[in-house]
Parts: structure tokens; sequence; C-alpha cells
């Protein structure tokens, strides 16, 4: 795992976006902060509504109605995104920053030739010249891998199968050869063996073209399979970052942790219950105070219900926004050999004002900081 | 036969049942709400209290030829003038009221209760009836239904009654396919099924489980339905096709005011009818938007 | 054009037949069962009353007569006018057909110009004082009778606008000759068409809103393509299968608004023709007209029908 040098080609700096909606304010996105180097695959993870697909779409302006950045820098190039001219922006998007999205048959306007819709990606710009547009557009589907393209670029999306509708999209995206790829769950919906060959193309054209990926989703084997770097969002803000060996290795966030050990796996004993988080995310309107996961963190110190922790480092290279973090709860809570993991029950740390729960684990009380 | 309800039935009927309760208090609260769809219920509530009032009393007697000199400009004693033969205008629009609300309510509720029952039994019974029904609908989609109530009024004769039914005859077609939509789709919910098991006959099912919950869609093309068949007679009326003279009436009005207006000297006989027609007719399609929007079981963002 | 296009068309001409005559038995006879004809009303009676109705095969039972008359419609003879004695009926329709083609052509050109120009606007101005205006500017158009609004223009424009310049720049109200020009034709075809595009600016603003919330139109916006490329090429060609499926409707509703304003502002078209043929009773005329009016709009029908599989080529038959 090389280190990063250089200037990053995109930095995204204290970035916030609420959604203005007629019930309150949401935070969807709070101080978040990010950069992508030069040819790298950054990883964003995290449950529903936790932020990532928000803060994408923030850089490149594409938030809907009631949403709105309301803080941040986001340094392309040089250029503060969030700040420059409508008609600067429409030129980045496409040409310099693509976005792919989730669902490629509802992302693909139904009427439309998928050979035309290729096409206009590149006439909508002035990079690739007009007698280049048709034979570039062959070319990238064959690089893309779809079958016959010469002859299915005349079909329409509903002819098409779902991976193959996804492998479209992406030919879109790279069309004028943008220096950053941002894909929104590629892969969700599409079926197993489809998402190993989407994740796979997207690997093969990091390498081959030298875009910069960043990779939005839930699913961690997605992320294990293609991303050097992973940002780990939960409630609007990132809860820790690193190199993708070292947070699968060695997690130091809990929910970081309790993410990974909820991934069922081939080798566990086969009448083992599969551990899940217990709870559910926070309120975006009237989040609680101090750190937003102290609802479901079983390894809580009093000090969670005040303070909302920031990033500090971790270990090389990454870094975790946790008050205890879990060398600490190995050390002193028993996390290897937790079973039970409801909130406040390895810490024996309830809610302040209230009864605090009965632990059931014999380990001494970690001392209050 | 059950005579009460299976313990399922009364499950899934009863869910629906508060369902549907809170579907109606929340849209009755949305209605409410809608200041456009609000005024157009005053203006109608005021129309038919002048209606009425108009079956006892009346400024002029509407009918007398002479009241005033022909052609009278409004003033005030005429606040909206008198017509080609002296009547007063004011007398004949209060009069008119009544021919107008009279077939739009009646073509209404002719039309919601033959479309209801045809749509419910097509949609419910289907088979051999569905494939007649489709094919009377295609007949008639082909043409154009004020000249088919035309020829039916010339065949029936004049008279009001007969307005009205031909009106009915083109008009009710659309509320029985509507209808019938509706129940396609409602046959195939669990509590229907419940009640066929429970024993209940087809037309317990069709008024006591389906009708109820197609309610809401087909009170909203009701209130569509009386417009239009107001619109309708107002066409008959202009055409020469109306009820006889010397009956006022809104659409017979504005068609006698057309050649004054054309020929530039009297442009009153015709703007008063053709407003207080604009008027109802906007009153109820802005109440039948807010009806729809309210009910809309379907949120706004 | 596929097989299952071509099957398709087939069957809807054999029901725009059996429509036609379906519709047109039953006018026949309807109208025959009328009491009094043409001759009565021209006071012919006795004896010479007996040999017209003799002459002209009234005389023979309504089947008989019916069927002499479909013989006659195949070939393209629709029979003899009763009022004005032995003019045939084709060409008399036909003409008529021209002229309130014309009148209805220019109706659907304003109804279909004004009501998606106005409907694209109020969906990208949403809520905004664009929106109100021009959606209560559709709803006046459907709500209002089109012999109101063909009234107030007479009003404004010929009446008002006359004493204004002293008949200099009026509106004829009365058309001259057969065919109207576009200073005589654009009243009465806006008339018309400010009913029926009021429906259309309704149904493509609920579309165009509804399309702007797809998620196509989103990777368009991030593709980088301008925005009225997105508006036009992405929204609007997406929102208008809705709009095609109540064409059907709008002409209908332009056929009606073609009848009334003709017998308002005395265009030779066939909705003069329609009522005076049943005031005079004319019958064989009414017939005539009857059935032009149900191919006219049978075959727009197909022809919307088709439509959609040019727009959505996810419809095909």
């Amino acid at each position: 795992m090389e280190r990063r040098t250089g200037d990053p080609v995109l930095d995204v700096r204290g970035l916030s976006t609420s959604f203005f909606t007629d019930d309150g304010e949401v935070k969807a996105v709070r101080d978040v902060s990010f950069d992508l180097a030069a040819g790298e695959t950054l990883g964003i993870v995290g449950e529903s509504g936790c932020g990532k697909s928000v803060s994408a779409l923030s850089i490149l302006g594409l938030l809907p109605r009631p949403g709105r950045v309301v803080a941040g820098e986001i340094l392309f190039k040089g250029r503060d995104l969030l700040t420059i001219g409508r008609e600067e922006l429409r030129q980045v998007r496409g040409r310099d920053i693509a976005m792919i999205f989730q669902d490629p048959l509802s992302s693909l306007s139904p009427v439309h030739r998928i050979g035309f819709q290729v096409e206009e990606a590149m006439r909508a710009h002035d990079k690739v010249p007009s007698r280049e547009v048709r034979p570039r557009g062959l070319e990238l589907l064959n690089r893309v891998r779809v079958p016959d393209a010469a002859r299915r670029e005349r079909n329409y999306p509903h002819q098409f199968s779902g991976g193959m509708r996804q492998r479209v999209m992406i030919a879109m995206g790279l069309s004028n050869r943008p220096e950053i790829l941002i894909a929104d769950e590629p892969t969700t919906a599409l079926d197993v063996t489809v998402q190993a060959q989407i994740i796979q193309l997207l690997r093969d054209l990091n390498r081959d073209l030298g875009t910069s990926i960043i990779l939005i989703t839930h699913n961690l084997g997605v992320v294990a399979g293609l991303c050097t770097r992973v940002v780990v969002m939960y409630a609007g803000e990132i809860v820790e970052q690193g190199p993708t060996e070292q947070i699968f290795d060695s997690p130091q966030h809990p929910y970081t942790w309790a993410l990974l050990r909820s991934l069922p796996r081939v080798d566990s004993a086969r009448l083992q219950r599969l551990p899940s988080i217990e709870g559910l995310p926070p309120d975006l309107i009237a989040p609680p105070p101090g750190c937003k996961f102290n609802p479901r963190c079983p390894f809580r110190l009093e000090r969670c219900f005040r303070d909302s922790p920031e990033l500090k480092p971790v270990g090389d290279g990454q870094t975790a926004a946790c008050w205890v973090t879990m060398k600490r709860a190995y050390a002193e809570m028993g996390a290897a050999s937790l079973v039970d993991t409801r909130p406040g029950v390895a810490s024996g740390v309830g809610p302040p004002a209230t009864a605090t729960e009965a632990a059931s684990d014999p380990e001494p009380e970690a001392p209050g900081s | 036969m059950a005579a009460t309800l299976t313990p399922w039935e009364e499950y899934a009927g009863g869910t629906l049942a508060r369902e549907q309760v809170g579907l109606w208090r929340d849209g009755l609260r949305r209605l409410r709400r809608n200041r456009l769809a609000l005024a157009a219920a005053v203006y109608l509530i005021l129309l038919v209290v002048m209606c009425v009032v108009s079956i006892f009393w009346t400024p002029y007697n509407p009918n007398l030829v002479g009241t005033c000199p022909d052609y009278t400009l409004p003033s005030l004693a005429h606040p909206l003038g008198c017509d080609d033969l002296g009547r007063d205008t004011l007398s004949r629009l209060m009069v008119g009221s009544q021919v107008s609300l009279a077939v739009g309510l009646i073509c209404a509720t002719i039309v919601m209760v033959v479309g209801v029952s045809v749509g419910l039994l097509i949609g419910y019974l289907r088979g051999v009836l569905d494939a007649i029904f489709a094919l009377i609908i295609n007949v008639f989609y082909g043409v154009p239904p004020l000249m088919v109530a035309i020829v039916l009024y010339v065949l029936l004769g004049p008279g009001l009654i007969n307005i009205i039914i031909a009106i009915a005859a083109v008009t009710w077609m659309d509320m029985a396919r509507l209808v019938r939509g509706q129940t396609l789709s409602i046959r195939e919910r669990e509590f229907i099924e419940a009640a066929r098991a429970g024993g209940a006959r087809t037309g317990r099912i069709l008024f006591v489980h389906i009708f109820p919950n197609a309610l809401g869609p087909i009170i909203v093309q009701t209130t569509y339905v009386v417009p239009a068949a107001i619109l309708t007679s107002a066409f008959f009326s202009f055409l020469g096709f109306g009820v006889p003279a010397p009956q006022a009436d809104w659409g017979g009005m504005a068609s006698e005011g057309l050649s004054p207006l054309l020929s530039g000297f009297d442009p009153y006989m015709l703007l008063f009818p053709a407003l207080a027609l604009s008027l109802t007719l906007l009153a109820f399609n802005f109440f039948g938007d807010g009806l729809r929007d309210a009910f809309d079981p379907r949120q706004r963002r | 054009m596929t097989r299952g296009t071509l099957v398709y068309i087939i069957q809807r001409l054999a029901i725009i037949a059996l429509t036609l005559l379906v519709v047109s038995f039953g006018v026949f006879v309807v109208v025959h069962s009328l009491p009094g004809n043409a001759f009565i009303s021209q006071r012919v009676h006795g004896k010479s009353l007996q040999l017209l109705l003799h002459e002209y095969g009234l005389d023979q039972p309504i089947l008989i007569q019916y069927w002499n008359f479909l013989k006659g419609a195949v070939q393209g003879n629709l029979g003899v006018s009763l009022y004005i004695r032995g003019e045939p009926v084709t060409p008399l329709v036909l003409r008529e057909l021209s002229v309130s083609c014309e009148l209805g052509g220019a109706a659907l050109i304003v109804t279909i110009g004004l009501g998606i120009t106005f409907g694209v606007l109020a969906a990208i101005r949403q809520n905004t004082w664009v929106d109100y205006l021009l959606t209560s500017f559709a709803v006046i158009g459907y709500t209002v009778p089109s012999f109101v609004i063909a009234a107030l223009g007479v009003m404004v424009f010929a009446n008002f606008l006359g004493t204004l310049t002293n008949g200099n720049f009026a509106y004829a109200a009365v058309w001259t000759g057969t065919y109207g020009t576009i200073g005589e034709l654009w009243l009465p075809a806006l008339a018309i068409g400010l009913y029926t595009s009021g429906q259309i600016t309704r149904i493509t603003r609920a579309s165009m809103l509804e399309v702007i919330q797809q998620d196509y139109i989103r990777t368009a916006r991030a593709k980088g393509l301008r925005e009225w490329v997105i508006t036009l090429r992405h929204g609007l060609r997406n929102a208008l299968v809705p709009v095609v499926s109540i064409l059907g409707t709008t002409v209908v509703g332009i056929l009606v608004g073609v009848l009334v304003i003709e017998n308002i502002f005395g265009i030779p078209g066939l909705g003069k023709e329609f009522v005076e043929s049943i005031t005079e009773h004319d019958y064989n005329v009414t017939v005539g007209v009857f059935t032009i009016f149900a191919l006219l709009i049978g075959v727009s029908n197909l022809i919307v029908d088709l439509l959609y599989t040019v727009l959505d080529p996810r419809i095909r038959y």
C-alpha cells in the first residue's frame, strides 16, 4: 500500500448538507472531509440514510429540491465546486467528474436508444471532436464488454438486462475520460454474480485508464474487492477512515467493528446467531447530544453522552472518531468474547438520568475517562 | 350464509374500515384548508339559495313581455338590463338557474345510479357482459356525444326531462367504465375473498364491501359530471334544442343575445347569462378539484 | 412496422367499419322515425307529397331503405338531399368537411401549441406566479364554454376594437366565401382551441412534474447537458405519452367545438350543416354528416394509438 503523494485530485473539506423540509432541517451530512488522490479507489460505506449518497450528490450539485449545501469547500483542480458558476459546473459534470447511479433501468431515458445516450454524453462537451463521437461510443461499449455492440447500440434500455444497463451507464460515464468517476451503489440493484463482474470491470478500468473512483455502497464485500481506502459514515458524519486492509483487520470504531461482525461468514458455526446492531439510526432533525452512535454502542462511556468525538489518528493513515476505540474495548471490556451487543452492555454505562442497565457482564467497569 | 363476519373478515374489513374513516377525516381537513374550493362551495350554496328563492319570488315576472323598453342597459331599476322582448334579465337569470341546476343535479344522479350499478356488475361478474359493454363503449367512443344527445333529444321530443335523459344517456358510460375499473382492482383484495368464503351473496359483496371502497373516485367523478351536464345543456339551448320558450334558460338567453352582440349594440344580453354559466361551471370544477386533491391518498411533497 | 402492428391496424379498421355501420344504421332509423320530413316542412302535401316520397324511396320499409343506402354508401354515394332536391350528399358533405377541417386543423394547432408550451412552462416553474397564471388560464379555458369565449372575443376584437380604431382594425365576425383567411380564422380557432388546450396544459404539466422527478433526469444533469436540452429532450419527450392518451378526447372536443362555433360565426362547415339538416328534417344529410364524423373520430383515434408506438418504444402491439 503505497503512500499517497502529491496533491489530491479532489479535496472535500467540512462539507455539510441539509434538507429543509416541512418537518424541519434534516442535517443529512455534517462536517465531512476526505480527499481523493489521482488513480485512487475510495469507498464510502454506511447504512441507508447515513449521508453517503448525499455527500456524493453535493459534489456535483445534484441535490434534489429541499436539499442545499450549507457549509464547506469542494476543491477540484484548484476551484471550489460550490462557488463556481452554473455554466462552469455544467462543464465539470460528465467531462471532468462523472457519476453513475444505482438503478440503471430508471437512470436511463426509456425513449432514447442507448447508443444515442452514450454519444449524447460526449456531444454535450467539446472534449471529443464530433467525428470521433460515434466510433468512440462503439469502442466504449466494447470496452465495458457489451456483446455485439455495433448492433445493440440501437436498442432501448428496456431491451437490456440489469448488468448490461449498468455497463452502458459506465460507458456513458467514462466517455469523456473524466478524472473522477463517482459510482453510487452501482451493484445494489444487481444479483451477486453480476455484481462481481461490474466490480471487476471497474477495477480494470481504474487500472487501464487511471480514473479515480469513488464507490458508494453499504456492501463491505464490494468495498473489499475494489477500494484501496475506505470512509465509514454514520448519521451524516465520518466515523472512521483509512486503508481498506487495515480497517478490515482492526476496525477502531465500534460501528465499523459491529458492521464487520454482522457479515455472514462461510466459516461460522452453523447454528450461531448472526450478530446485528440493535436499534435504529438517529433522527437527523434533532440528533442526540454527544456521539451519535451512543444509543446503540455496547462500549459507551458517560463522556459519549456529552461530547461529540472528533476524528483522531488511531493507526498508520487510519483515523476514527471515538472516545473508547476498539483497542480499549478489547483490552478492558472483553470485546473479543462479546456475544450480547446490546447498547451499553460491555461498559455497563446507560444513558444519563435513567436507571443504568443491569450489567450481566462480569467484567469490571471501565474507569470513567 | 354467515350472519356475522368471520374473525378474518372482521379484521380485514374492520381495519380497512378504520383506514377509510381516517381517510375521510384527513381529507375533510385538507379540504377545509383549500381556499379556492371553499370559495367555490360558498358560491354554489348561494346559487342554490338563489335558485330556491326564484321558485317563489323574482324582482319582476321573468316571462312578462314589456316590463321595460327593449334592450335596456343595466340600471338601478333593472340591474342587469332587459332583453329584446323587454323582459327583466335578472329575473330571467334567477329562473334560468333552476333549469341549469336541475339538469346538472338530476343528470348526475341518474349517471351515478346507472353507471355505478352497471360498473359494479360488469366489474364483478365480467364474462359476456364485459364483452358487450366493451363493444358498446367502442362504438360510442367513435361519435361526439353531443351529436348523439341532440339526435336522441330530437327523437324524444321537447321538454326538460328529455334533455336530461338525452344527456344522461351519453354520460353514464364514463362512470360505468370508472366503476368497472375500480371493481376489478378491489375484487382482488383479500377481504373480498374472506367475505365470499364466509358465504356472502353477490349483492351483499357488491354494495357492502366493494362500493364503499370505490366511493372516493365515484364522488369526485360525479362532481365533474354536474358541470359537464350543465355545459352540454347550454350547448343544446345555444344551438336551438333547448327548453321550449318562454322558460328562461341560460343557454337560450345567451343564444338570443348573440346577434345583438355581433351587431354590436347590446353585449349585455349575452354577457350576463354567459357569466353566470361560466362562474357556475368554474365553481363546480374547482370544488371537484378540491375534493380530488383532498381525498387523493397520494401525499404531496 | 412489425407484423403485430399491421394486425392491430387491420383490427382497428374493422372496428371502425363496424362502428360506422352501427352508427349510420342507428341514426338512419332514429332520423326516419321522426315526425315530419323535409317535404312537409316545405309545405308539400297530398298527391305531390306521395309522388315525392315515392321518387325518393321514402315510402319503402326502413330496412330496405337502409339497405339501399348502404349499397350506395360503400361506393361513396351517400344519397341525395331532400331539402335541396336531388343535390347529391357526398360532394356537399365533403366540401363542408374541408371547411371544417380547416377550422379544426387551426384549432388543433392552437390546442397543441399553447397546451404543451404552457404545460411545460408551468411545470418547470412550479409554484411560482408563472405556474399559477398559466394553470388558472388553463382552468378557465376548459371550463368556460367555447361560445362564451367566442362572444367575448367578438366583443373585444370586433366591437371594442372597431369603435376604438373607427372600423380599421376590427375583426370581421362574418365569413365571406367558403374558406376563411387567417384574419377570419384565428378567432374561431382560438375559441375552440382555448377549451381543449386547457386540458392539454393540465396533463402536460402533471406529466412533466412526474417526469422531472425521475432518475434519468438526474443522469442527464450529471452528464452535463444544458438545462433546456434536459427539459425538452429528456423531460418533455418522456412526458408526452400521457398527453397523447387524451389526444383522442381532445379531437372529439375540437369536433364539438367546431360544431358550436360554426353555428355562431356562420361558417359553412359540417357543424352548421348538422344543425340545419336536423331542423330541416333533411335526413339523408344528417346521416351523411354523422357518418363522416364517426369516420373522422375513428381514424384519428387510430392515429393516436399508433402514435404511442412511435413515442414510447416499450409499447408494441
